[in-house]
């Protein structure tokens, strides 16, 4: 091996222990890398290096904090005191806090650079952080002494194989020359977007590995910083191959699994779009109640809750408590309030990935829409998820609110599940003698035949109960059928054979 | 006129410290770490020194020590200053008479050093006065 190549099995890698942070680094950061962390104040930057200094330590490192002119300390530590990852225990003795700005002032950057380097080897550091680079570069007589001073830590940090995390605010220059120097930049900000704010990073340079590129959302939790890569970065290319065969799975109802030639295929995504009550969750319910041990489901919910989703199926005579006590069945209902996309994306994915699951019900498409500040990205976003679920041999099944209860128009709700959706149902209202019915319609299967007709259902308390075919009725997809005469009403009973349509 | 040798390394927390005391009516001196409160200690002569516990090149326990090793200063009262516990700051040293907890209130301090100061009249033991 050449001793010019540098690549990941000479750089040893030091892990932030930060939530996301290093699935975005691919490991971590590098040994004797000097990195700069900047962003406006209240983006985060002193809790995402006191965490990576806590979890440092706790992986039996050493950290010095350095600040210049930042937050005293006292303060520091008292707002981090809350966050979980605080342990008093580290501090002193694996974690030092110093503060050098007045040593800047009185000695220059000459005696600061001195000051560093006692107080790493002093302390023995393995990872140092120096909080308020601005007032390095304020201090310094030309950008060419501050490129010197950033440069000759740059080398002592790799020359010690000490990690360097330098925090800054902003400069007041446009060009930043200590950007080419360092071997990476990571952008924290705080954006405004509508009433609401959402803080993102974003890697924008990192010497010696690949990297999630773009921006990536996270919160200031309990916990400290979680960061949640953006979704179709971290799921470019899926993680298996397709697991499916020609397979076919039960929706749970036995005339719509004969409607779809067998049941939907195996590992495909199901998109069943219909107007508010008109019994999308229900479809999802019976999908899901068909649970095992070999299938694995969970409903991902939106706007009902655990136990109200419980109780509905309840209702349709679907035993979902004891899917749930068998552990076959997981239920998680994310408020549609101030979601952020990826947050449910990689809490999806996490969660599908650890309960092994294999049936996938997800209530309300919509909420993931509303999650999203840039609406740009959902069809990239639903194509990574569904990618990936099929890579898993996961069959999905969606639910999207049609905007009309009835009508003549039918609309695709999202347009990003549209788009990968390779089953597509629709259920509707139809108006008759002064009555409302509901009418269950098929409108693709992935590579496979299916039954074209419209078909009348009901919800009992035996669930749903496909009925006779609506073919005789005229116009029936305007929502406004009328019986044409000599026909009877529709009524609930097993459909007889119809056409099969084969896919266009 | 009493001497206070303040020796803390932030900016902001030795200024204030100064001007909080010098109001109350005593001479201060200032150091921005333990080795350079080593060397004022010889000129400035204090009467009682406010030691923060982390500092950059020689620390608070590393000050207190070297006092310690000197019977010139090992008569004058230290209070230890720091945003740790004091447990914490015990385990590493505990030859101090007082202990501030940061952040702190200016009568915090105001009270410490006259209650160190009181205390240690005639007193050529100056440990575990808190």
């Amino acid at each position: 091996m050449s001793e010019q190549r540098h690549d990941d099995s000479e750089l040893e890698r030091v892990p932030t222990g930060v939530p996301g942070f290093d699935v975005i680094l691919r490991g971590g950061l590098f040994a004797g890398g000097a990195y700069i962390v900047r962003g406006t104040p209240g983006t985060g930057k002193t809790i995402l290096a006191n965490q990576i200094c806590f979890n440092h330590v706790h992986a039996g490192g050493r950290a010095l904090y350095v600040t210049l002119l930042a937050e005293a300390h006292a303060r520091m530590l008292q707002h981090i005191r809350r966050l979980r990852f605080f342990d008093p225990a580290a501090i002193p003795g694996s974690l030092y806090y110093v503060s050098a700005f007045r040593t800047l002032e009185e000695d220059g950057p000459r005696g600061l650079m001195d000051l560093l380097r006692r107080e790493v080897q002093g302390h023995r550091a393995t990872l140092l952080v120096l909080d308020g680079l601005l007032a390095i570069e304020e201090a310094t007589a030309s950008d060419q002494e501050f490129r010197k001073f950033v440069h000759e830590l740059q080398a002592y940090a790799a020359l010690e194989g000490c990690v360097v995390l330098l925090l800054t605010n902003g400069s007041r220059k446009e060009y930043h020359p200590e950007h080419t120097m360092v071997d990476g930049l990571v952008m924290l900000s705080d954006q405004p977007v509508g009433a609401r704010s959402v803080r993102e990073l974003e890697i924008r340079k990192f010497r010696g590995s690949g990297f999630l590129q773009g921006k990536h959302a996270f919160r200031i939790t309990d916990d400290g910083i979680v960061i949640y890569p953006r979704l179709e970065a971290l799921l470019a290319r899926p993680s298996a191959e397709d697991a499916c065969g020609e397979d076919r799975v039960t929706t749970g109802v036995p005339y719509l699994d004969d409607m779809l030639g067998g049941g939907l295929p195996c590992g495909t995504t199901t998109l069943v779009m219909g107007p508010s009550g008109g019994g999308k969750t229900t479809l999802g319910l019976h999908f899901v109640a068909e649970a095992s041990a070999a299938e694995p489901a969970l409903a991902f919910t939106f706007y009902e809750t655990p136990n109200r989703l419980l109780m509905k199926a309840r209702r349709v005579g679907l035993d979902l408590e004891r899917r749930l006590r068998d552990r076959h069945l997981e239920i998680q209902w994310q408020p549609p309030t101030e979601q952020l996309l990826d947050e449910l994306g990689n809490r999806l994915v996490e969660s599908v990935r650890r309960g092994h699951i294999r049936r996938l019900f997800i209530d309300g498409i919509d909420g993931f829409r509303q999650a999203a500040t840039d609406q740009r990205r959902i069809t990239h976003f639903f194509a990574a998820l569904s990618n990936e679920f099929r890579a898993l041999g996961i069959h999905t099944c969606y639910t999207a609110e049609a905007r009309s209860l009835i009508g003549p128009e039918i609309e695709a709700p999202t347009t990003g599940i549209s788009v990968v959706a390779e089953n597509m149902i629709l259920l509707r209202f139809v108006e008759l003698h002064s009555h409302l019915y509901r009418l269950l319609s098929i409108i693709k299967v992935r590579d496979s035949g299916f039954d074209s007709s419209l078909r009348e259902f009901r919800i009992t308390q035996r669930g749903i109960e496909l009925a006779n075919s609506f073919e005789s009725a005229e116009a029936i997809l305007s929502g406004f059928a009328r019986l044409r005469p000599g026909h009877k009403q529709a009524s609930a009973a097993p459909p007889p054979k119809r056409n099969r349509r084969r896919p266009g | 006129m009493r001497t206070v040798l303040v020796v803390d390394d932030e900016f902001g927390v030795a200024e204030v410290l100064e001007s909080i005391l010098t109001d109350a009516g005593y001479n201060v001196v200032s150091a921005i770490n333990g080795r350079q409160g080593l060397a004022r200690l010889s000129k400035a002569r204090p009467d009682v020194v406010l030691l923060d516990f982390m500092m950059p090149l020689v620390n608070g326990p590393a000050m207190l020590r070297a006092m310690a090793a000197d019977p010139a200063y090992r008569t004058i009262p230290v209070i230890m200053m720091s945003s740790l516990d004091e447990e914490t700051v015990r385990r590493e040293c505990d030859r101090f008479a007082a202990f501030l907890r940061k952040p702190f209130r200016a009568s915090a301090v105001r009270d410490a050093v006259a209650r160190v100061l009181d205390n240690n009249r005639g007193s050529d033991d100056v440990s575990d006065l808190s």
